[in-house]
């Protein structure tokens, strides 16, 4: 591996490709027009509004953009959590009215089931599934081994820590063997060492997966470091404002994020992100 | 200074753990006495010793032993019968909305009404038969675990719920497995509460009638005037109670295992 991660020779590029042309041929993850509506107390509130996208097999999608702006609502929709009020999403070619366990999701809280000890919890996809028990407990004795848990399989979720508890969720997820991963904040409630890790893990275990990731996070740095494409939100109504192609090389790691030419990407996303969030408190003052 | 202080909390506490064990004994004594001396009717407040050879009486004559289980048996039939509708119950009332919009009204209307003004209607409905007796354990301890589980139901974690689905988990897994589970805690609270509950209301159901148990012998002795039984009836009650207290609230902590 060369020393830096970054070649000179590779400029860096923010390519803005949104909205998106035409249909990625092999995309597996469509969504065409979704916008969902809440009720809220003063009445209906936008929480996504007619947002178009499209996430081609294997790719590392993050979605960025400030708290409320709807991208977790936009994650649950493309989960079949939440139902659409128009608009579809489409996954491999099938439209999500209800979860489907070829499509896992690991939220911000690990919400491990406190009853079952870590292999157990692993486990559940598969036995849930129908599998004989012996081959859902092998299955979740090799992903404890990818995780670097195998000490801890026996024990109960809460006496791991919480980057360790998130690993199990993650490992979790993966044990249906998904072709599309969600991911909804998965680090944000971790300190800043342990997340760091945790986004060394994934880059890592990414590299032995096949599936598709959205990952949504508010942490610009994490979406750039992980991701092949950043797509950044606006606040009131949730709409995807801006594209974005990271062309950075891979194999990554967070060391990443000290390289001169990763801050001059980060600039450029973060002016996006400050003017777009001024706009919005903006027309929020206008309209208050 | 310091090592004063600590000396004198350490005094402090031996002369509390020496006045706990002394307090019963003590307190015996004091009544003995009181009994003996003639301040009062030692007819109708018998001194400890009266209590003791009453109840020894009780064991010899072999009554005792058949009370104990009359009794204890109306109470763990009521218990297991109430427990299991409450839950069953609570659990149907919890998860879903229309369930719980049926019953829900109709059982807060009905739960704070104290099980022992049914015993009119219940010698009405079946005399005194055990199915009264059974009628009312069972009322009294179906509103407390179906309250609990209700509550521990709208408590269980929706983040596990959603994680549960994501995984594939079918529907019918996901009541008697993810939600039983998540509001086990609550349900167990529920429980130890409903222990004692049955036991108040083993003494309504006996007080209405019955041909043996231990709140029956204790009226018997009350109609012949044999005060020190009706005492070591009242003291047998007691410690069967807390007995069952105790026994249940370790039986609850394993129940919660992976706590």
């Amino acid at each position: 591996m060369t020393p830096s991660l970054l070649r000179p020779d590779q400029p860096l590029r923010l390519v803005d490709t949104y909205p998106p042309s035409a249909p990625a041929l092999q995309a597996i993850i469509r969504v065409e027009d979704l916008s969902i509506v809440f009720d809220g107390p003063s009445g209906q509130v936008i929480a996504v509004d007619r947002v178009s996208l499209a996430v081609a097999q294997g790719e590392f999608v993050s979605i960025v953009g400030p708290s409320g702006c709807g991208k977790s609502t936009l994650l649950n929709a493309m989960a079949g959590l939440e139902r659409p009020f128009e608009g579809q999403v489409l996954i491999a070619g099938e439209a999500m009215r209800a979860p489907r366990p070829e499509i896992g999701m690991v939220f911000q809280q690990p919400h491990l089931f406190p009853w079952k000890s870590v292999r157990r919890n692993i486990a559940h996809g598969p036995r849930a599934l129908g599998k004989p028990k012996a081959e859902a407990l092998r299955i979740a004795d090799d992903l404890i081994e990818m995780i670097g848990l195998t000490r801890f399989a026996s024990a109960y979720p809460h006496t791991l820590s919480g980057g360790m508890q998130q690993r199990v969720a993650i490992a979790r997820a993966l044990a249906n063997q998904p072709r599309v991963l969600l991911m909804d904040e998965p680090f944000g409630a971790l300190d800043a060492q342990t997340r760091a890790v945790m986004q060394d893990n994934l880059l890592e275990l990414r590299e032995r997966i096949n599936a598709t990731i959205v990952f949504v996070t508010h942490d610009i740095d994490e979406a750039i470091l992980l991701s092949d494409r950043v797509l950044i939100m606006s606040a009131g109504p949730g709409r995807i404002l801006r594209d974005l192609q990271v062309s950075l090389p891979r194999p990554r790691s967070s060391a990443i994020v000290a390289e001169a030419a990763y801050l001059a990407l980060k600039r450029d996303c973060l002016d996006l992100i400050r003017s777009e969030g001024r706009r919005a408190f903006e027309q929020m003052e206008i309209r208050t | 200074m310091s090592g004063g202080g600590r000396r004198s909390t350490s005094t402090a506490a031996r002369l509390s753990v020496l006045v706990a064990v002394l307090s019963v004994p003590a307190f015996t004594g004091v009544w003995e006495l009181v009994a003996r001396s003639g301040i009062v009717n030692a007819v109708l407040f018998p001194p400890p010793s009266t209590v003791a050879v009453a109840v020894l009486e009780w064991i010899r004559s072999g009554q005792f032993f058949g009370d104990l289980v009359a009794s204890l048996s109306r109470v763990a039939a009521g218990f297991a019968i109430g427990a299991a509708g409450g839950i069953v119950l609570g659990v149907l009332t919890g998860q879903f909305r229309l369930v719980s919009s049926l019953l829900s009204p109709l059982f807060h209307i009905l739960r704070p009404i104290p099980p022992i003004a049914f015993v009119p209607i219940v010698i009405l409905w079946f005399g005194l038969s055990e199915t009264g007796k059974l009628f009312l354990v069972v009322w009294g301890v179906f509103f407390t675990v179906w309250l609990a589980t209700h509550i521990g139901v709208q408590k269980v974690d929706r983040g596990l719920i959603r994680a549960a689905q994501m995984l594939g988990t079918p529907q019918r897994h996901m009541l008697w497995e993810i939600v039983l589970l998540g509001a086990l805690p609550y349900i167990t609270v529920g429980l130890r509460t409903a222990v004692s509950i049955s036991f108040y209301t083993l003494v309504a159901a006996e007080l209405a009638g019955a041909f043996s148990g231990i709140v029956y012998r204790i009226e018997i002795a009350q109609q012949n005037m044999q005060t020190g039984q009706v005492m070591g009836g009242l003291a047998a009650l007691g410690l069967l109670s807390f007995v069952a207290d105790r026994s249940f609230a370790t039986l609850a902590e394993r129940a919660v295992w992976w706590r």
